[in-house]
């Protein structure tokens, strides 16, 4: 124990020499919270654990890495899926809980835990057969862990190796909203009596990471962007795609709605979830950018889309966004273009 | 959000509150940089010029000395002519004569690199200066076409200087205009800042200045309707005692407290904010027509310097998860004792007490700590239970789940109270009003009291609850409860969680039994902004700590 204490320092001191705005992406995972949060959103801890036991055949005797393993349960479900052995790495000292609870669960022989990037530490196989992550974040790429996936995935992935899960795809819709728009960014024109426009703009410019009720969608759902784990790089995760929304009904569109699904290829019979409205909840919600304008459109419409999206130059973690709107209509009252800026930080 | 700080120090007028290195010296440097491009130091005498160009024509003219010949006729670079000029200015410095007979040689010293006058606008000049011709190429002609070319370029550098003064006086006119008005609004934070790097305490509260800069926490607090209901009802409901007086408003965050005592009729209001939300602040009083009566500082209240000498009011909203976590206080308090008006000086709010008692709900323990016992077929107890017991939970608890009744264990009252005050050991008592299986914790939470008047006879008693104490003069009274029988706030209530050990006997509780003891509040002393709350009861027998982090 008294060697596990003098890793928590290490780690930490290690924490404290980094940037500050990584630390606290590092450090806000060693709160319990995050970790209940994510191990009580049943749709997520499930849908990884049916597509890791339920392919016993895929996994008996690998060698499988868990990239941002925090607890570990997902090597844990590796191990029962018959893995020979499971690498978890996770730079939070969260780690350090990981190893009392595979202790605790008696995997400590099948279950190598390292504390560190993924950049700078050493694996103790050269190669591995499967890596398995968790890796998403709000909008799918927000402090998402993705990078660090591919990093794992070009150095270590054996040729035909599996990665669970290996593909995402993010979608996007247009809801009518007037009511919570209202509350959220018209709040601002009115504080008790006083004028606070100045923080309109700001609240426009943040995504909001809530929950959309299905009956909100005006538009077909588009898949905008599918990523493929096996071939992806990190610059696929800078895009500007344009697409097309077909409107479903003649209603009012106040916002775009993002979400993502998530599908394990690999698996015997697919797995798939999805963290969109339509379905049941997850704690990463869905994420709602309100436009400037309000759209009037009818039934069998399009409004014609740009999704742009870049890391943050100061802080890579951060998601600069821009999403630009055009609706072409005969009826020049209805006509609308525009562009929106957006930072999710 | 900094990128959208920085965006907003583009523009002049913001830029005297935004959080960058700002100051009042900041803008005197900016002014000399300025004028010291303007200022040219002829080479050869005192003359100052507005240019380089004007000033090697005077040296031409005036002591026969072409600078541009030599550079030519030695082939000099950038750094070649940086030597000549020091090398030039150091003759001139030692009295000794300058003649254009200068050889490579003389200038070839890495001594002349070294500028013999600071900031030498010479220098900076070299770069304005046009091309060298290649050797071989000058003929008399060519000389006329270049000369012609420089007072071409000479033309319109000037120009370009003129619109760039131009320029810049306008953005003078504006930042002075702008200090005019208000002279005491400028950017004090910086000087926190400088101290705070010295002592690592304070260094660590920058994070909860930088946790108030987004909207988000503004938003949720302005949407707290007890809350800012409270404010606006007690500040509107008595503007007689705002009316023509000074306040200070600490903590202002967006200024809407500031807003509502100018509209009550204060003549003058001071806020004051370590965040970068002042910037926010800022704006929305001159959207809302009031900056003339509200002056907005960035900075500690401990550091900046106010306008004034005395206030006659404070008014903050400085109240924490179990009311003192954050410690703001100690700044309010500070502040009272250095600005308010003595013996009339008005605190809003005026008091505050803190409630306690205990609570019992099985679910929400097996919810939250049996939990762990089982995830997905996994034991996660051990690791992720422990230390479960030892920090303050903030959240809503609602009133049925309280297995006791209500005690009241500090009334703070803010005329008197001092920061050796805010840690401290009181007793409570509470009576069972339900069998329970096991006592799970204690719920903290406080009520808030505004009081019109100074305190003694109207005070509200150490165990006043807020809604009767308000009901009794409702015309200017105002008080709110954070507490579970009341509407919801942002700040919730703070459960302590308690250990269940079965060697404590056991734990099953009857309607009727007092559960009593004593309740302690201290800073720890490695979080000077955290919370420790201990909890001493059945005698003595049980004994816990929490803190909140």
């Amino acid at each position: 124990m008294a060697a596990e204490k003098m890793d928590v320092e290490a780690a930490e001191a290690k924490l404290k020499n980094m940037a500050h705005s990584e630390q606290h992406y590092f450090n806000s995972y060693n709160h319990h919270g995050i970790h209940e949060e994510m191990l009580k959103d049943e749709v997520r801890t499930k849908s990884y654990m049916n597509a890791i036991v339920q392919n016993k055949h895929l996994f008996k005797d690998k060698v499988v890495l868990d990239v941002g393993c925090g607890t570990a349960i997902l090597s844990m479900f590796a191990v029962r899926a018959g893995a020979k052995h499971v690498i978890g790495v996770d730079m939070s000292t969260i780690i350090f809980k990981a190893k009392e609870i595979v202790q605790a669960n008696g995997m400590s022989d099948k279950i190598t835990l390292i504390q560190g990037k993924m950049e700078e530490i050493e694996l103790p196989f050269p190669k591995v057969d499967i890596i398995i992550s968790e890796w998403m974040g709000y909008f799918l790429l927000y402090e998402s862990m993705l990078d660090t996936v591919l990093y794992a995935r070009d150095k270590y992935l054996a040729k035909d190796g599996m990665i669970f899960p290996d593909k995402a795809t993010i979608f996007v819709c247009g809801i009518e909203d007037g009511e919570y728009k209202d509350e959220k960014i018209g709040f601002w024109d009115n504080v008790y009596g006083f004028d606070y426009t100045p923080l309109k703009e700001t609240a426009l410019a943040e995504p909001l990471v809530d929950t959309v009720e299905v009956k909100a969608a005006v538009t077909d759902p588009c898949a905008v962007l599918t990523l493929d784990l096996y071939t992806c790089t990190t610059a696929d995760l800078s895009f500007s795609i344009p697409f097309k929304l077909s409107c479903r009904r003649d209603d009012f569109v106040h916002a775009l709605v993002a979400w993502f699904d998530i599908d394990f290829t690999a698996c015997h019979k697919p797995i798939r979830f999805s963290t969109g409205p339509h379905t049941k909840y997850t704690h990463w919600k869905q994420t709602v950018f309100y436009i400037k304008d309000v759209l009037t459109v009818q039934q069998g419409e399009e409004v014609v889309c740009n999704l742009e999206v870049r890391p943050n130059d100061k802080n890579r973690r951060d998601l600069d966004i821009k999403i630009d709107y055009l609706l072409e209509t005969q009826d020049v009252t209805r006509k609308a273009q525009g562009s929106s800026q957006y930072k999710m930080c | 959000m900094p990128s959208k700080e920085q965006l907003r120090d583009v523009e002049p007028v913001s830029d005297s509150e935004s959080s960058d290195s700002r100051d009042e010296e900041g803008w005197n440097d900016i002014e000399e940089d300025e004028e010291e491009v303007q200022e040219v130091i002829s080479l050869l005498d005192d003359r100052v010029f507005p240019d380089v160009m004007s000033m090697l024509v005077h040296c031409k003219e005036k002591h026969n000395f072409d600078f541009l010949a030599v550079r030519q006729r030695l082939q000099l670079d950038f750094h070649g002519c940086v030597k000549l000029v020091n090398f030039i200015r150091q003759r001139v410095h030692e009295g000794l004569p300058v003649s254009e007979d200068i050889s490579v040689a003389d200038i070839d010293h890495e001594q002349y690199l070294k500028p013999v006058l600071d900031d030498d606008a010479v220098i900076l000049g070299l770069f304005d200066l046009p091309e060298l011709t290649p050797t071989g190429l000058v003929s008399q002609g060519d000389n006329a076409a270049l000369v012609n070319d420089l007072l071409k370029q000479k033309a319109d550098l000037q120009e370009e200087l003129a619109r760039v003064s131009a320029q810049f006086e306008r953005y003078r006119a504006t930042v002075s205009q702008t200090l005019d008005e208000r002279w005491g609004d400028v950017d004090q934070a910086d000087k926190g800042k400088d101290s705070a790097q010295k002592g690592e305490k304070e260094d660590e509260s920058q994070y909860y200045w930088d946790s108030y800069a987004g909207n988000e926490i503004h938003e949720t607090m302005l949407k707290d309707t007890v809350r800012t209901d409270a404010y606006r009802d007690f500040i509107y409901n008595n503007k007689h005692l705002f009316a023509g007086k000074t306040v200070l408003d600490i903590g202002c965050g967006t200024g809407i407290l500031s807003m509502f005592c100018a509209r009550a009729g204060a003549s003058r209001v001071i806020a004051v904010d370590a965040s970068a939300i002042i910037g926010k602040a800022r704006e929305n009083v001159y959207h809302n027509g009031l900056s003339s009566t509200i002056t907005l500082l960035h900075g500690k209240i401990e550091e900046v310097t106010l306008p004034v000498d005395k206030v006659d009011v404070i008014v903050s909203e400085w109240m924490g998860y179990c009311l003192l976590f954050e410690a703001m206080l100690p700044s309010v308090l500070w502040a009272r004792d250095r600005y308010l008006r003595p013996d009339t000086g008005l605190m809003v709010p005026s008091h505050t007490n803190l409630w306690t008692a205990p609570v019992a709900d099985p679910d929400w323990v097996a919810d939250n700590v049996g939990f762990w016992h089982d995830v997905y077929g996994f034991d996660m107890h051990r690791a992720m239970a422990r230390g479960i017991c030892d920090e303050a939970r903030v959240l809503h608890w609602p009133r049925d789940r309280l297995a006791g009744s209500p005690c009241a264990f500090r009334m703070l009252d803010l005329y008197r109270v001092s920061t050796a005050d805010l840690s401290f050991t009181a007793p409570f008592a509470s009576t069972l009003d339900r069998d329970v299986d096991a006592l799970d914790g204690y719920l903290v939470w406080f009520d808030t009291f505004f009081s019109p008047t100074r305190p003694a006879a109207t005070a509200p008693a150490d165990d006043a609850v807020a809604d009767a104490w308000a009901a009794a003069a409702p015309q200017e009274r105002v008080a709110f409860t954070t507490g579970p029988a009341g509407k919801e706030t942002h700040w919730k209530q703070g459960l302590l969680l308690c250990e269940q050990s079965e060697a404590a006997g056991p734990a099953a509780r009857k309607q009727g039994d007092r559960v009593a003891g004593e309740i302690t509040f201290s800073v720890p002393e490695d979080m000077p902004r955290g919370l420790a709350i201990k909890m001493t009861w059945d005698e003595g027998r049980r004994s816990q700590k929490w803190s909140l982090k």
